[in-house]
């Protein structure tokens, strides 16, 4: 029995120490596992010609590579509607999200806002516009009556979540019947085209797209109107899921933020259309997520979608 | 005298039905598939309207798209007694406005009714515009535009009216046209000497009727052309777009019925469309060698192919 007992405690001994080495082991594991993690996958939501997209975020992908020693990989996310769906599906680390997408996906998955970078007219926000030809004689939401509105796609701000909060404010929630007809062009310059063609009388869309096109052609100054502007809000902003290594979303938050203050980082910039990041957090977001509220009733409606 | 003389022989000749309770002459500005579609949907309409009440008899005058022959189409329906005159384009509306008869008119097909001088205390009726300036828009995005050519019709105030804001739409674009008048067939050969870009086609009866010689001679000429009738037929006109017609006979139909009803005519507020469908033929842009951009096409709301 005292044999026993005796090898019975070295057993027990043996067992001790390895279960101690185990838990050593997993207290490190926080810090060896940043280091070991090789891939970081960043989703993009799809633009109106995808192959012009992924062009522009290759030099990001890239430089950001070098800097944090860890391969960076973007991938379009399909559709825009289901950005918060693929995210899921596509087990990805973070995602370069416009405003209400990301309003969601901070909301749904708790993501974390990062940075947002500056556009090449020095903007890094974008806000919606709801438009009507000159001659269309529509000069508010009681002269929209009985005709048709095309938006971008749901999931936009800009093009679908501000007109229907826009609406909701003027007493119009029942979209499809205060409509004579509701369409989706699938982008804002189709949307815009739309609406100079006489596709559609009323359209929204982002302002960033709008004022280019009129930039490009002044006659489009010409032929539309606003009839509203929406705040302020962030265009794209990359977001990172919360479970990501905090060394390294801040590592990755510096790089993106110190670009602009090296010539490899510039000229990854300028490839990505951008003069440099800005920090993003939560608040950022709060004037979407009141546009969500207003909006809601209009959402719900059936005959919206 | 002689024109006399024919008018006689034609009252004659169709003596209108004496049964019938209400007549309505119909008067288009030309036998083309455009006013021929308006008056289908206006005469199913108008048939849908009276179905089993009064019987309702349709007088209808397709002369051959000239001054005299309108005039002499208004004539013989004013001596006909008619109830109504319904007027399809332009020219015939202001035939019978010239006429200064006390039979009420409606007008349909018209380009810009505001601009066509067809206001009068019997008169109403519908029209429609097209903002050709996305016409310019689409031809840039399409191929280098140097020159614009405007085929239209001199004796066809819609036409003319037509070929000059294009005129001027093409030169703020910085872009040069030049005017082909299609008075007759000979006209035509107008086209084989021009050295143009590309082809706008007003909406002229005299260019419509001859459309498919028009086309012809282009294509060889690798000449793609754009027009503001649709091409139901797919003859080869690169891109449309217009308006669709049913719903100008369809609003004729309503506006006359009331008028037979014993409304009158300056209760009833004249209506511009607005509408418009887009529509790319790409079979006619293989035969011209042009091939549409992606972002392009999805603009349109039908593609032949």
């Amino acid at each position: 029995m005292r044999r026993n007992s005796l090898a019975g405690t070295g057993l027990s001994r043996l067992v001790i120490a390895c279960l101690l080495v185990c838990l050593i082991s997993a207290a490190a594991r926080p810090g060896s596992a940043a280091e070991q993690i090789e891939e970081l996958l960043i989703g993009i939501e799809p633009e109106h010609n995808i192959f012009d997209q992924m062009e522009q975020y290759r030099s990001l992908a890239a430089y950001l590579s070098d800097e944090l020693g860890v391969e960076v990989k973007f991938t379009i996310m399909s559709r825009y509607g289901e950005v918060i769906k693929r995210f899921k599906a596509l087990k990805l680390d973070g995602a370069f999200l416009t405003s209400y997408t990301a309003t969601m996906g901070i909301k749904e998955l708790k993501l974390e806002p990062v940075a947002s970078p500056v556009n090449l007219s020095g903007e890094s926000t974008s806000q919606g516009y709801i438009f009507v030809r000159k001659d269309s004689g529509i000069r508010d939401v009681k002269g929209m009556l009985g005709k048709s509105i095309v938006f971008v796609d749901p999931a936009t701000m800009e093009g679908y979540l501000f007109p229907l909060a826009y609406l909701s404010r003027h007493g119009i929630t029942e979209i499809g019947k205060f409509f004579n007809r509701v369409s989706y062009s699938g982008s804002h310059a189709s949307t815009i085209f739309a609406v100079l063609d006489g596709r559609a009388d009323i359209g929204a869309a982002k302002n960033t797209v709008f004022d280019k096109l009129v930039h490009n052609d002044p006659s489009i100054h010409e032929e539309l109107t606003l009839i509203a502007q929406s705040p302020k809000v962030p265009e794209i902003t990359l977001c990172l899921r919360s479970e990501t290594d905090r060394n390294l979303r801040e590592k990755l938050s510096a790089v993106l933020l110190d670009m602009d203050k090296n010539s490899d980082g510039k000229a990854a910039l300028k490839q990505f259309k951008a003069i440099r990041f800005v920090k993003s957090d939560k608040t950022d977001f709060a004037k979407v997520e009141e546009m969500v509220q207003e909006a809601q009733a209009a959402i719900a409606d059936p005959r919206t979608n | 005298m002689l024109t006399f003389l024919f008018s006689v022989l034609f009252v004659l000749a169709a003596a209108p039905d004496s049964h019938a309770e209400k007549r309505i002459g119909v008067i288009m500005t030309g036998d083309v598939p455009y006013y021929g579609a308006i008056h289908e949907a206006f005469v199913a309409e108008l048939n849908s309207r009276f179905a089993g009440g009064e019987k309702i008899e349709i007088i209808l005058q397709r002369p051959f798209p000239n001054a005299l022959s309108w005039s002499n189409a208004a004539r013989k329906l004013i001596a006909f007694d008619v109830d109504l005159i319904v007027a399809y384009g332009s020219p015939a509306a202001q035939a019978v406005i010239h006429e200064k008869s006390s039979i009420p008119l409606v007008y349909a097909g018209l380009y810009e009714p505001e601009q066509a001088e067809v206001s009068g205390k019997n008169v109403t009726g519908c029209g429609f515009k097209i903002p050709l300036s996305s016409i310019v828009r689409y031809f840039k995005r399409l191929k280098t535009i140097s020159t614009l050519g405007i085929v239209f019709s001199g004796v066809e105030e819609d036409s003319v009216r037509q070929g000059k804001t294009m005129k001027e739409l093409a030169e703020q674009q910085n872009i040069k046209t030049l005017e082909i008048d299609i008075r007759s067939r000979a006209d035509l050969e107008k086209l084989k000497a021009q050295k143009t870009d590309a082809i706008f086609m007003t909406g002229g009866s005299l260019t419509h009727l001859w459309l498919d010689d028009i086309l012809s001679i282009l294509r060889k000429e690798k000449i793609p052309a754009a027009d503001i009738f649709p091409d139901d037929s797919e003859s080869g006109v690169l891109m449309t777009l217009y308006q669709p017609v049913h719903s100008q006979g369809q609003m004729a139909a309503e506006m006359a019925s009331k008028i037979l009803l014993g409304e009158k005519p300056e209760n009833i507020a004249p209506h511009t469309y607005r509408d418009t469908e887009l529509v790319f033929n790409l079979i006619a842009a293989r035969h011209l060698g042009i091939v549409f951009p992606i972002p392009l096409l999805i603009e349109a709301t039908r593609v032949v192919q």
